[in-house]
């Protein structure tokens, strides 16, 4: 486990590396894409299955939604990709500044936590994110409709802006 | 732009200002605010031209820096004081932050550049909807903070965009900047008096919009966007043309008309409560908008355009849009005044 949890951890630096150094949408909302699905893997690792599986699926599919609208709006015939040199300038620096920070934090590094979750702070009987899902549909019953239609609202508002081409409001330069 | 689409948006600005009015909780108040400025923008951008994309995604900037300035406030007070409660803020500094938050929202004084150039760039219409119609939920949390704000910044913030709309307005031609600064000065005094008689604050914000609605209209109908065209637009529709001096002089503040009712009644709220010289500043920053009122009123109808007669008569074609609620609100904001006590009682009750 500790094995796959690391690379997880290094599948998320990567990724992150990848969205900072990329100046073309589709490479940085790839990298994108891979440095959430690693840090769903990470929250696995420390048994957050349930928020990271909602993570995986809402996070990722926002993400492929965005994904599609930069693609379609900033659509560049000729992408600079990380064999480019300056990109691959910016990634070195990057690592680079990574190494330098963990090897400040080398060896003082300790497991430290924020707030107290789950069934460690007082005694309950459902976990904390699964009963969290119960209260949000039946409290929040209304507010959900509600984000629903905001939702619904969004996509027309966006597909009014972007319709039209290049006589649409928003265009590729 | 596709009428069930439009349809949508409408009833989505609906939904926005009516969920900020009905809402005691932050959270929810904020989603109303949120869907007012995301409904609006496409009706923004309508046109497609370059000059309403800009002014939209200054629109759009400007409100969602003032929406998330108002989400990090009430997080903050919630985190300190545990309170959601629109009505029970209690903590000097996040009432502060949001209400600087809704006066960039609203367009008030250190912070209102963006109004100018945003309402330039749009149609009349849509100019309409923006500056009544949006002012109406920045305005409903307003008055519900307004016990616990700090009357000092109310009276800076107030004084300054009075201000700021007098002399902004004073060298325009375009008048869609006219409309905007009018509207930097009304609001001006709305906030200055928020503290002493929220009241009145309700009262001028109804009289403002019957007034700005009117100014709209008859631009619309005369389809007028600088003075030089409403200089020759007499000949459009007379009657409109005459009864718009009046209107613009309302909006100024003169006596027998509409617009004196609020002027007064504050500067009279501003005495009672032993404020005599921020009364007289008040009053003479008035002067100030009175004077571009005056000079659109003196370009329109107290003289006539050096033309040849001949060149100004339009073709006389049937007008296909409602007069209804033009000579509905010229109406109102020619011959308010004698209800003064009945409006007074209706919103003090």
């Amino acid at each position: 486990m500790a094995y796959f949890v690391s690379l997880f951890l290094l599948g998320l630096v990567l990724g992150l590396v990848a969205v900072a150094s990329n100046p073309a949408p589709y490479f940085a909302a790839l990298g994108l894409v891979v440095a959430a699905g690693a840090g769903c893997g990470v929250l696995v690792g420390h048994g957050g299955s349930f928020l990271s599986l909602v993570l995986f699926l809402i996070y990722l599919g926002g993400m492929l939604v965005v994904f599609a609208y930069s693609a379609a709006l900033a659509a560049e015939p000729f992408p600079e990709a990380w064999g480019d040199r300056s990109v691959l300038g910016y990634v070195l620096v990057y690592v680079l500044g990574l190494l330098v920070i963990a090897s400040w934090f080398w060896g003082g590094w300790y497991e430290g936590g924020w707030v107290v979750v789950d069934e460690f702070k007082e005694l309950v009987i459902l976990r904390g994110d699964t009963n969290g899902v119960a209260m949000m549909y039946s409290s929040g019953g209304g507010l959900l409709v509600l984000c629903a239609w905001v939702l619904l609202l969004t996509l027309f508002v966006v597909l009014e802006l972007t319709r039209g081409l290049s006589r649409g409001a928003l265009r590729a330069v | 732009m596709n009428p069930y689409v439009l349809t949508i948006f409408l009833l989505s600005l609906g939904l926005g200002t009516t969920l900020t009015f009905a809402s005691s909780h932050w959270l929810l108040a904020w989603m109303g605010l949120e869907i007012n400025t995301l409904a609006i923008i496409p009706l923004m951008a309508q046109q497609h031209h370059p000059r309403a994309v800009e002014a939209t995604t200054k629109y759009f900037l400007t409100q969602a820096t003032a929406a998330a300035v108002i989400l990090f406030a009430t997080t903050l007070n919630a985190w300190s004081t545990g309170e959601w409660a629109i009505h029970q803020m209690s903590s000097p500094a996040t009432i502060t932050i949001i209400m600087l938050a809704l006066s960039l929202k609203l367009g008030l004084a250190p912070t209102h550049f963006w109004l100018p150039e945003v309402l330039q760039g749009l149609n009349l219409t849509t100019g309409l909807i923006l500056s009544t119609w949006q002012k109406l939920a920045p305005f409903a949390l307003l008055l519900q903070i307004s016990p616990a704000l700090n009357s000092h910044l109310l009276i800076t913030i107030g004084l300054l965009s009075t201000f700021v709309g007098g002399w902004g307005g004073l060298n325009q031609t375009q008048l869609r900047k006219i409309l905007a600064y009018s509207s930097i000065a009304h609001l001006g005094w709305m906030v200055m008096i928020v503290k002493f008689a929220p009241s009145l604050t309700l009262l001028s914000l109804l009289i403002y919009i019957l007034m700005t609605t009117t100014a709209f209209l008859t631009f619309k109908t005369l389809s007028s966007t600088t003075m030089n065209i409403l200089a020759t637009s007499w000949t459009k529709t007379p009657v409109i043309t005459a009864l718009a001096a009046l209107a613009l002089l309302s909006l100024g503040g003169l006596p027998p008309l509409t617009g004196f009712m609020p002027k007064w009644l504050i500067l009279q709220e501003l005495v009672k409560q032993q404020l005599p010289l921020l009364a007289t500043l008040a009053a003479l920053s008035a002067l100030l908008s009175l004077y571009f009122y005056l000079r659109l009123c003196y370009a329109m109808a107290l003289t006539s355009s050096p033309n040849t007669l001949t060149a100004l008569l339009p073709w006389r074609l049937t007008q296909n849009t409602n007069p209804l609620l033009l000579s509905a609100t010229s109406m109102f904001s020619l011959m308010l005044l004698p209800l003064t006590p009945t409006i007074m009682t209706l919103l003090t009750y």
